[in-house]
């Protein structure tokens, strides 16, 4: 069985890395760098994919600091949501694909399948030492929190259900961000059911902690962290 | 009379949908089943026919942007027969009424004006918003409108998150007259997509699902599997060559010299709208154990047999059994009829115990005009077979 590394010590060194069909949910108050820390858990190792809804960065401005990062561009796939909203013509690459808006589940539904298609075609850039199958595939959704703002919690949860069913079908693996200071407790436990695993970050005077839930024989206890070079560094 | 564009399901459909119905396509998250609603807009505007399209989740300039990338069609040059109201006026009718229950007779005063001054005759609406604010009976209660004496068509693509109950609904108590549902199979790979006609009002079409694959933005309906069989040297390769565009042979000399089919024999075609992959069987008695594994998930059955040669029919019998033509469609060619013979349409039906409404062709393989014809006859039987 395919696993994937998260980047946190605290997990993989326990896990060996969590395995094909789970879904991890980022649960943040706002401006406290989830968006970093989920992107190290989200980028592709190597051999891997991942395909990225972008509700809050546009894929341009996404693509720049991926390569500042040196994240392998050409194993991401984006679904951008906002871009249209200011730019209508903006037209679809096999790496980069626009809906009108993030109220657009058909569309979001419809660019996701079309990247899972083109990675599985080999249309994205194959890896000559690791060729895996199926390719490993990450998802990240950045965020649920603009999804929310746009769409029903009952539909998004509905929605969210059949891609995370096909997701697990193609032995995907999920990331998803949540604001949880701009939801109430329903919402953030109705989100958490679609969940295997929630990342719990927070603020202090001192820096940022991370506490991680729903994994046993991992430690649940708050743990301060930093990003350095894309790497999560947990401290003392 | 409208038509969906798409070439395949409108034969399914007859005429075309008549005017005043209600038409559904519903869609499964993932699947690409836009095309279905875009196809169906612009081959009514093409013949002039007056439309609204309601699209809340897009601005009119995204719309725009995305039927000229799909289909290359500027709707801006249909400025005088296409009205459009999008994300804006979704918007700017919540901030002037919160409550839903207001908002619906809103919804409906504005889309009977829009009807009213523009003499709209379909109206083309992006359902999911709409449900979500509203629900199905009351989203639906702002498009039921009566412009004097008649109704516009109302045409509704629809992310269908609740599956098969929701179609329910909408035939059983919103009485939609074609529900067109699109899905996609299972595996990620090969991934494809169907369509099912699961109900028409004015035809009793059985209900059906034909995959679909989309080649430069067109839907063309795709027959995995069609296999053709037939005794020794009835002519199946000659047949499979002739109706391929392109194909492998399977064929190999045998202790005499000649060529007969020891594997099978692989073709591909495009052909009416429909993309098609067809089997030809090696016809020896010896490869009998491989042919129902050929035979399995196959969408039709060519039986291809020598009118020359009346003696065969056993074996033709047996080949039957094998393919299981009880359970899918099935067309004789009845071949090599350039050859003198003497073997009549009625000796063939009564030798072969077949069913009035299974098609006997008289043909040479030798001309491919007549093998398309039987390959026709066979995508007929197929998209109209009560499976
Ligand atoms: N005159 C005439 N000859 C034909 C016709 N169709 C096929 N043949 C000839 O019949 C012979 C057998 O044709 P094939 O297409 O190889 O037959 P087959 O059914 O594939 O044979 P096996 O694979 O050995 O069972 C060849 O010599 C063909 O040229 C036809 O319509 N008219
Ligand atoms: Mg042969």
């Amino acid at each position: 069985m395919y696993t994937y590394k998260t980047g946190i010590a605290l997990i993989d060194d326990v896990t060996g890395g969590l395995g094909p069909g789970m879904n991890i949910l980022i649960l943040a108050p706002p401006l406290s760098g989830a968006d970093t820390l989920g992107a190290c858990i989200a980028r592709p190792g190597t051999g891997e994919y991942s395909i990225i809804i972008s509700t809050e960065e546009r894929s341009i401005d996404m693509a720049n600091r991926f390569s500042a990062e040196n994240l392998n561009r050409n194993h991401i796939g984006i679904i951008d949501a906002i871009t249209k909203m200011s730019s209508p013509e903006a037209s679809d690459s096999v790496h980069v694909k626009f809906v009108a808006s993030p109220s657009d589940l058909t569309g979001i539904g419809i660019k996701f399948s079309q990247i899972v298609e083109s990675i599985f075609n080999g249309e994205f850039e194959v890896s000559a030492d690791v060729d895996l199958f199926p390719p490993p595939i990450r998802f990240y959704i950045n965020s649920l929190s603009t999804l929310l703002m746009y769409r029903k919690l009952e539909v998004l949860y509905q929605f969210l259900h059949v891609l995370g069913a096909k997701l697990k079908k193609m032995e995907g693996f999920g990331v998803y961000i949540l604001n949880n200071e701009s939801f109430d407790e329903k919402t953030v436990a109705v989100m958490k059911q679609l969940m295997n695993v929630v990342i719990e970050v927070k603020v202090e005077s001192d820096g940022h902690y991370l506490r991680i839930r729903g994994l046993s024989g991992v430690s649940g206890d708050w743990y301060k962290f930093r990003i350095e070079n894309g790497e999560v560094v947990i401290g003392k | 009379m409208i038509q969906t564009g798409i070439t395949g399901i409108d034969e399914m459909l007859g005429s075309g949908i008549p005017r005043g119905t209600r038409v559904l396509f519903s869609m499964e998250p993932g699947v690409d089943g836009r095309l279905f609603m875009i196809s169906t807009l612009n081959n009514a505007l093409s013949r002039n026919h007056r439309c609204l399209v309601i699209i809340p989740t897009s601005t009119a300039r995204v719309f725009r942007s995305e039927i000229l990338t799909l289909k290359k069609v500027d709707i801006d040059d249909y400025k005088d027969k296409l009205v459009v109201l999008d994300s804006s006026v979704r918007d700017s009718l919540h901030k002037k009424c919160p409550v839903p229950a207001e908002r619906v007779n809103e919804w409906k005063s504005l889309i009977r004006e829009t009807c009213e001054k523009n003499l709209i005759d379909i109206i083309f609406v992006y359902f999911d918003l709409i449900y979500e604010d509203l629900g199905l009976e009351e989203g639906f209660r702002m498009l039921d409108i009566t412009i004097g004496d008649r109704k516009p068509t109302v045409v509704l693509e629809h992310l269908n998150l609740e599956g098969d109950d929701l179609l329910t609904r909408f035939s059983a108590d919103l009485a939609f007259d074609l529900i067109i549902s699109l899905k996609s199979s299972f595996t990620p790979a090969p991934y494809f997509n169907f369509f099912t006609l699961e109900y028409t009002s004015w035809s009793n079409m059985p209900r059906r699902s034909i995959p679909y694959i989309i080649i430069n933005n067109t839907i063309s309906l795709y027959i995995p599997k069609i296999i053709v069989t037939g005794p020794p040297a009835s002519g199946k390769t000659t047949f499979v060559n002739q109706a391929s565009d392109r194909g492998i042979s399977g064929d190999r000399k045998d202790l005499k010299g000649a060529a007969t089919t020891v594997a099978m024999d692989l073709g591909w075609l495009h052909f009416k709208g429909f993309d098609i992959t067809i089997y030809g069987t090696p016809g020896q008695p010896r490869f009998d154990p491989i042919l129902p594994q050929l035979a399995s998930h196959a969408m039709g059955v060519v039986m291809v047999i020598d009118v020359t040669r009346p003696e065969q029919m056993a074996r033709v019998r047996t080949l039957m059994e094998l393919a299981k033509v009880n359970l899918i469609p099935m067309v004789i060619a009845a071949n090599k009829c350039d050859l003198p013979h003497d073997f009549s349409e009625n000796e063939i039906r009564d030798s072969l115990h077949l069913k009035a409404d299974v098609p006997i062709h008289f043909i040479s393989a030798l001309r491919r005009s007549d093998v398309r014809l039987v390959v026709e006859s066979l995508v007929h039987c197929i998209t109209t077979y009560p499976f």
